[in-house]
Order: C-alpha cells, then sequence, then structure tokens
C-alpha cells in the first residue's frame, strides 16, 4: 500500500495576542490508502488542528502536506475549497447538517458543487443513503431523525462525492452507545467494502479500538501509534 | 393664489407657530406610522404568499437540467433560510414597509411641490398681482388693459392662441349668513369669476378638469356652469362648505358681505365641488354679479362702494411658453403700463416658491437628513436581522465552507436573502402608496388630498421602480458586513469553539 496522505516537518502556531502558542511541532506522519487511523491525545494535543489541516481546512505554518498527489499546503483558500469538494469527506462530532434540508438534500449539496448530471447526483445520493441504512428516509428533515441516523446521513454526506480521504471529527462524541458502535460499525464498512481512507480523532478508547492504528498526540508531538490489535480485527 | 392663503392673510400657513408645525408634524409621523404600520400587517399574507410563489418557480427550475438546476436548488437554500424564522423575517418585512413607505410618501411631497415650483417651458400659468399690498386689490379696469397690452405689445407668436380663453380674474368675496354672528359655520369664501374660465381650463389647478374629476365629474362640473351662466345669482359651493353651512344644493340664501360691507348678495346653490377637493371648501360666483352688485351701490347711496375700485384681486394668463411670459413680465413692469397700483407679474411655480420661502428648511431637512437617515435606518434594520440569522447559521456556514463553498458563494446567499426582502418589502410598500390612493379614488371618485393651492400630493408613477431598487440597494448595503464575516468564517475556529 502507498501512503495517500503525507505530512512532513510540520509546524502549527497560532498567535494570542503578542503569544504564540505552538500547537504542532516538527510532526511527519503518512497514512496508506484504505487505512483506518485513529488520532488519539488530551484536549489540548494538536489532534485537530492535524486533522483540519490534512483536510484542508487550515494551513500549516512550517512543513507540507500531500493528500493524494496534491500539495495541499500550498494551496490558497479557493483552490482548497475546490480540492475540499472531490477529496474530503468529513463527519462531524454534532452532524451539522442543515436543518431546513431533507436527509436527501443534506447529501445532495456537496454535489451541487461538481460538475454532475441530475441523474448521476440522484444515482449518489440514493446510493449513499442506502449504504447507511437510510434509504427510507431520504424526505426526513434533521428534526426528525434520531441522533444516530442524524450522524448516518452526516456520514452518507460525507461519502457522496466519493473522496480521497474521510475526516471524522469526535463522530460518536454525541451518540449514546448503540447509535455510536453502529456509527463505527459503517466507517468500518466503508474502509472494507468501499477502501476508503478514514482519519478519525477521538477521545474514546473503545471508538479507537476499530481503527486499525492509532496515532497518539502530546502537545503537539507524535509520541506513538499502535496499528495493530484493531487491524487483525478489521482484516 | 388662495384666498385663504398669504394673499387674502386668513390663518396663512406662515403664520403657524413652530410649536403648532411639530405638532401638526409629530401628529402626521405618528399617522403615517400607524397606517403603513397596519398596510405592513395587511400585506403581510402577500408577502410570504409572493415569497411561497418565487420558491415554486424556483423548484420548477430545480427539474431543469444543469447548470440552471443546480443553481436553482442553491436558490432554494435562501428562501429555504429566510422561512427559517417567520417572526423574524415578517418583523424585517413590516419595518422595511413603513421605513419605505414613509420614504415614497416623503419623496412623493418633496416631488409634487419641486413639480410645482419649477416653471413649465410650456404653458406658463402666470399671475398678476399688486406689487406692494396684501392682499393684492387692483382696480377691475386692469383686467381689460392687460388683454390690450398683451394684444398690442407682444408679437403675434407670444400671445396665446386666444386670449380670452386663456385669461381669468379672480375677485375674492367674503360672505355670511348671520351678520350678527359671524362664524366658520355661517361664513362662505366665494371666488368670483367669468365661469368660462373652468370651461377654458382656467380652474385646472384648483382640481377642476377632467383628470382630477374623472370623465362623469367634469361632465357634471360643465353641466353645474351651465346651470351658473343661466343665472347670475347661481353660484357653486364646496361640498364640505356646504356641510359645514347647513346648506345643500337647491337652497337659496342671502350672503352678507364682509369684505364687500353693506352688500347683499341673493344666491341660489346650484351645484356642488367634490368633498375632498381643494374647492371642497371654497365657492365661487360670477363676476358679473359681483359688479352689478356694486353698481346697486351706487345707485342705492350716490357714491362708489369703497372697494370697487379694487376688487380684482388676481388676473391668470396662460402664456404659450417662458419667453412669452418674460415679454410680458417686462412690460407689465413698466410704469406706464400699471401705476397705482404698481402690478406684478410671476408665474404660477415662483409664487408658490414664495409662499414656501419660510418653510424651505423643512423642505431642505426633509431632503438632506430625514429621507437618507431613513434609509440608514432600513439599512441597519436588515443589517440587524441578517446579522442575527448569519450568527444563528455560524456552525452551517462552516460546514458549507468544508464542502467546499466558496466564499463568495456563501457571501451571495447571505446578501440575496437580504436583498429579497428588500425587493419584496420595498416593492409592496411603494406599490400600496401608489396604487391604494388611485384605487381608493377610482372607486370613490373623490379626487385627491389637496392642501391649499398644492396639486395632489401624490407619488410620481417612477416610484414603482424606485421601491423595488431601494429594496435592492439596501438589502444589498445592510447585508453587506454580515455577509463579508460570513465569507470570513473560520472553519477551524468555529469547530474549535463547537467542541
Amino acid at each position: 500500500m502507498s501512503a495517500i496522505v503525507e505530512v512532513r516537518d510540520l509546524y502549527k502556531s497560532f498567535s494570542r495576542g503578542d503569544e504564540k502558542i505552538d500547537v504542532l511541532m516538527d510532526l511527519t506522519l503518512d497514512v496508506q490508502e484504505g487505512e483506518f487511523l485513529a488520532l488519539m491525545g488530551p484536549s489540548g494535543s494538536g489532534k485537530t488542528t492535524l486533522l483540519n489541516l490534512i483536510a484542508g481546512l487550515d494551513s500549516p505554518t512550517e512543513g507540507t502536506i500531500r493528500v493524494g498527489d496534491q500539495i495541499i499546503s500550498e494551496k490558497s483558500e479557493s483552490e482548497l475549497a475546490r480540492w475540499r469538494t472531490r477529496n474530503v469527506g468529513f463527519v462531524f462530532q454534532f452532524y451539522n447538517l442543515l436543518p431546513v434540508l431533507t436527509a436527501y438534500e443534506n447529501v445532495e449539496l456537496p454535489l451541487l458543487l461538481l460538475q454532475l448530471s441530475k441523474a448521476q447526483r440522484k444515482k449518489q445520493v440514493e446510493n449513499a443513503l442506502s449504504l447507511v441504512g437510510l434509504g427510507d428516509r431520504m424526505t426526513h428533515r434533521p428534526g426528525q431523525l434520531s441522533g444516530g441516523q442524524c450522524q448516518r446521513v452526516g456520514i452518507a454526506r460525507a461519502i457522496v462525492t466519493d473522496p480521497t480521504i474521510v475526516v471524522c471529527d469526535e463522530p460518536t462524541g454525541a451518540l449514546d452507545a448503540k447509535s455510536a458502535n453502529d456509527a463505527l460499525n459503517l466507517l468500518g464498512l466503508l474502509r472494507s467494502e468501499l477502501g476508503k481512507t478514514i482519519l478519525m480523532v477521538t477521545h474514546d478508547p473503545h471508538a479507537a479500538e476499530r481503527a486499525q492504528r492509532i496515532v497518539q498526540l502530546e502537545k503537539g508531538r507524535l509520541v506513538g501509534g499502535n496499528p495493530l490489535p484493531a487491524l487483525a480485527r478489521l482484516n | 393664489m388662495f384666498p385663504n392663503a398669504a394673499q387674502y392673510g386668513q390663518s396663512a400657513p406662515v403664520e403657524t407657530s413652530l410649536i403648532e408645525l411639530a405638532l401638526y408634524g409629530t401628529v402626521a409621523l405618528i399617522g403615517a406610522i400607524f397606517f403603513l404600520t397596519i398596510l405592513a400587517i395587511i400585506t403581510l399574507p402577500l408577502f410570504f404568499g409572493a415569497m411561497y410563489l418565487m420558491e415554486l418557480v424556483i423548484r420548477g427550475f430545480q427539474n431543469l437540467v444543469d447548470p440552471v438546476g443546480k443553481y436553482a436548488k442553491l436558490a432554494g437554500l435562501v428562501f429555504r433560510s429566510l422561512r427559517r424564522n417567520l417572526l423574524r423575517t415578517a418583523l424585517t418585512y413590516i419595518a422595511l414597509f413603513v421605513l419605505t413607505g414613509m420614504l415614497t410618501m416623503l419623496y412623493g411631497v418633496i416631488t409634487t411641490i419641486g413639480k410645482m415650483t419649477t416653471d413649465q417651458e410650456n404653458s406658463q400659468l402666470v399671475i398678476m398681482s399688486e406689487k406692494f399690498g396684501i392682499p393684492s386689490m387692483m382696480k377691475p379696469g386692469y383686467a381689460a388693459n392687460l388683454k390690450g397690452l398683451m394684444r398690442d405689445k407682444l408679437p403675434k407668436e407670444m400671445q396665446p392662441a386666444d386670449i380670452d380663453q386663456n385669461f381669468m380674474t379672480w375677485s375674492f368675496v367674503g360672505g355670511t349668513l348671520d351678520p350678527a354672528k359671524m362664524t366658520q359655520e355661517n361664513s362662505l369664501f366665494l371666488f368670483a369669476l367669468d365661469p368660462d374660465a373652468v370651461t377654458n381650463g382656467m380652474m385646472k389647478e384648483q382640481g377642476l378638469n377632467p383628470e382630477d374629476l374623472g370623465e362623469d365629474g367634469w361632465a357634471e362640473m360643465m353641466r353645474i356652469i351651465d346651470l351658473v351662466k343661466q343665472d347670475k345669482r347661481n353660484i357653486v359651493v364646496g361640498a364640505d362648505r356646504l356641510e359645514k353651512i347647513g346648506k345643500k344644493v337647491g337652497d337659496e340664501m342671502k350672503l352678507f358681505g364682509t369684505n364687500y360691507k353693506d352688500i347683499e348678495f341673493e344666491c341660489k346653490i346650484v351645484g356642488a365641488f367634490p368633498p375632498g377637493s381643494r374647492m371642497g371648501m371654497n365657492a365661487a360666483m360670477r363676476f358679473d354679479y359681483l359688479i352689478a352688485k356694486l353698481d346697486d351701490y351706487r345707485a342705492r347711496t350716490g357714491k362708489d362702494h369703497p372697494v370697487a375700485d379694487r376688487c380684482l384681486n388676481l388676473v391668470w394668463v396662460r402664456m404659450p411658453n417662458k419667453a412669452a411670459y418674460q415679454q410680458l413680465a417686462a412690460v407689465v413692469a413698466e410704469p406706464s403700463s400699471f401705476s397705482n397700483p404698481a402690478t406684478k407679474m410671476e408665474t404660477f411655480s415662483a409664487a408658490i416658491g414664495s409662499f414656501l420661502e419660510p418653510f424651505k428648511d423643512i423642505f431642505w431637512g426633509l431632503k438632506v437628513l430625514i429621507m437618507p437617515a431613513i434609509v440608514v435606518i432600513m439599512c441597519l434594520v436588515i443589517g440587524i436581522t441578517i446579522t442575527i440569522g448569519v450568527r444563528e447559521r455560524w456552525t452551517e456556514m462552516a460546514v458549507m465552507k468544508v464542502m467546499g463553498f466558496q466564499p463568495w458563494q456563501i457571501m451571495t446567499m447571505i446578501v440575496s436573502e437580504a436583498m429579497l426582502i428588500g425587493t419584496f418589502g420595498g416593492m409592496l410598500s411603494t406599490w400600496a402608496v401608489y396604487f391604494l390612493p388611485m384605487a381608493i379614488r377610482s372607486i370613490t371618485k373623490a379626487i385627491g388630498v389637496k392642501f391649499a393651492f398644492f396639486d395632489t400630493f401624490h407619488s410620481p408613477w417612477e416610484i414603482v421602480l424606485y421601491g423595488p431598487l431601494l429594496g435592492i440597494l439596501v438589502g444589498l448595503i445592510g447585508s453587506a458586513l454580515p455577509a463579508w464575516n460570513a465569507r470570513k468564517v473560520k472553519v477551524s475556529e468555529v469547530f474549535a469553539t463547537v467542541a
């Protein structure tokens, strides 16, 4: 397997007044194509920042990030926006569905930014919703769905564009145990059936166990990885 | 000029105190706000109905091939966002409706006054009056002298096509039904003039024309004028004044002259001017009846009535153009023409301009301060609404950015929401203010509300276009800042806050 995400010598710092806060320091990481990687660490360790940088939501202070064949750390904001549409699927902790849209319309939204025909959009949306088991809930609005169902719509929205990577920020953080388990099963399925590369930030060790590899961050540095138990089980 | 204005010295607006003016202004303002708010609430279903219809059309487009279908879906988002908080959208609409309505009304007043105080290149309505005396009181022979001067001293091309048909004299006659106890309820003010002046359209500015009266009203007016011509004692009284003095058409009455002392007029009311019109509180009689009564007085007393030699108050002439008016004014100004008393000639618009001189600061304030202030308030209203909406959807904006929406696309969505409310608010408000009075007038056959010698106060037709354009502009300006903020939303910061 080749590395689909390549992070090299990454630095990220923020300024708060005169104070400079280093969030990520000298970070190097590879993620293989089709890998399910969990990023763990205490609050403030920089895991969400790392996820945002890989997803092209922020730019590094120093270092390079390559996703697929694109060096995203060199892209402008509008280039990154275009790149994200096709290459990144994002799963949020609080689903972040648009409440005025139906499940179908929420999933269709990113496709409106791509050059697809109406028929193609319809097919992809229906496939994505069927995959997450919500083929019969297409016309429901988020307010009419449970938390677990909302997260499944969120996952369908993340994969509908067939992205290069799927990034998940605490995807089970707002779910009960059963819904969380369903969501994690679904992510596992995406990896095993569709070969999706998944990067997941989580505090939950149980959730992290479902990943093939766990990467620990502490004070902005990688302190270790654990690819073994989950990998064996999922394979 | 109207007798109840400066020329006659009866409760002229120039005498209105500042406190009174402020009081009237405040009452008018509160009344306008109240009226417009009611109108806004009444038109709310129309607003939401129009929005819904537009959304249906957009939805129809969503089924078309891309890119039309795709963009229609994105446009649909704008409507849904506005439907998210109906109360807020409704309140914003009401505020914009009221403010636009006030702006439209002020614009109507200012343009009407502007139009009336601007000389028209063609058809110059000019007035000859006493140069130094207020009220103007000239010799009755001045009318014939002026006609003579026009014929002799003006080149043919500068003369009206028919001098007699473009000529009118006014004499002001005050009368009371009870000379012992004169009150508002038993008094009458009459214009003494040649009835043909009405037929010839010389009373157009006073609302006696087919446009203001409508076809039927004008035909009725012609019938009344014919009756007046039949007997010099026949008079026409405004419907409002008739009500005030408790008389009706067909009644006969004896009027005791108030400015023509010791003269009694035996009158028969043969018709009424429409209620609410500029002539609604006045009356008109034949000039030759006044002259006949002055002759009677001389025959009775052996001497001229004290006012007999000063019974001509104003002379109106319709000149073909400005150059002709200027030539005539120069002739009239010559001492050899009219010297005792000296006279002046001015256009009707200039006369109104002189009358409005004491109020020019108020009009300046309306135009330069109040109207722009209303526009600024409109921008603030829409800005605050959109800001609240954007703040509520801060995370959604970030999510859209994550999906790949470009900053300009998010900005466009926000601005479109504001422009949509602005357009509908502006459009419905100006249309209501423009078309409602028209509809009421056409249904009730009443003519517009007129004040003193002003034309009917109504908004110019172009306001129908300006309203929506103003709404678009206000929406654009008002939403610029919140849209810019939404455009700049930092995704990583939003989600850091959410987490």
